[in-house]
């Protein structure tokens, strides 16, 4: 009977110890996905202590839905970011940033092309010339010196600045409409980013490639 | 006796199946929102699919969200390695 009721108290113990390795191990990682996601970690301890109350688990279950359904801070374009407008010509922020003088320019002085296909099936290239320093990419058409026409829904207005220093090219989303670089997504946040070494440009559904001239 | 022990047997089954039921319901309830969790931080959401795995399913899903940098970008971090 001994044999017994201690195999029954060590199949307990190791549930047990489970359970509460489990408990610190996912309320660990649930704070770090949440500061990712832009929310304060601690809300994860909340979390934890509703899930641990036992009949709160439906309650955490809920707020798992809605996390993930929710807009995330981290996808709020910041309060101090020059977001432009979203009409057709409207002022596009402050005077364009540099890329940031990149640390070494690259000798190669040829201008850029961006190639690919809309997806009413029309076939778009767009020419980027070093001597204009900043482009700015919209899905309206363009009224003035400096745009790149995208003509697409999917694509903001405006929705993304070029920039062009050194031989390189620069990047910088606007906050309308999703810009990817190379698959990984470009917040307006992120600032501008060197994309000389890119192949792949996605703004909106329109994805491009990336070549020199 | 023979009849007894078809009874448990039986009972056994039925048991395991209503657990397996139960666990496939459950997981279903997960898989959703983790999927839309996944493919928002920028990886694939077939991650989800752990959720399948039962008692440590939902720890692996958790940890590759939680130490894996994400490929859309994070609101720690500078954005995407570019």
């Amino acid at each position: 009977m001994g044999v017994e009721i201690a195999a029954v108290m060590s199949f307990l113990g190791l549930t047990s110890a489970f359970a509460v390795v489990a408990a610190v191990l996912g309320t660990w990682m649930a704070w770090r996905i949440l500061e990712k996601a832009g929310y304060p970690g601690w809300l994860s301890l909340v979390v934890a202590l509703l899930t641990l109350s036992g009949v709160a688990w439906i309650v955490a279950l809920v707020l798992l839905w809605v996390f993930a359904f929710m807009r995330w801070p981290r996808d709020q374009p910041s309060g101090g970011m020059a977001v432009a407008g979203t009409s057709p010509g409207a002022i596009i922020g402050p005077a364009p940033r540099s890329i940031g003088a990149p640390s070494r320019a690259l000798p190669d002085r040829r201008g850029w092309r961006l190639v690919g296909m809309l997806p009413s099936g029309t076939g778009i290239a767009l020419a980027i010339a070093e001597t204009t320093a900043s482009w700015v990419v919209t899905g309206a058409a363009t009224t003035k010196p400096g745009e790149l026409s995208v003509p697409d829904p999917s694509v903001g207005q405006p929705h993304a600045r070029l920039l062009s220093a050194g031989g390189r090219l620069g990047l910088e989303a606007l906050g309308d409409g999703e810009t990817f670089i190379d698959g990984a997504r470009l917040l307006p946040e992120h600032g501008a980013r060197d994309i000389s070494a890119a192949r792949l440009i996605r703004f909106g559904k329109v994805e491009l490639g990336l070549s020199r001239a | 006796m023979t009849w007894v022990i078809a009874w448990l047997l039986g009972l056994g089954t039925l048991a395991i199946l209503g657990l397996l039921v139960v666990h496939l319901v459950v997981a279903l309830v997960l898989i959703i929102p983790t999927w839309r969790i996944c493919t928002r931080a920028g990886f694939s959401g077939a991650l989800s699919f752990f959720h399948l795995v039962p008692l440590i399913g939902w720890l692996v899903v958790m940890a590759i969200l939680a130490f894996s940098p994400w490929p859309n970008g994070e609101a720690s971090s500078s954005g995407p390695g570019v």
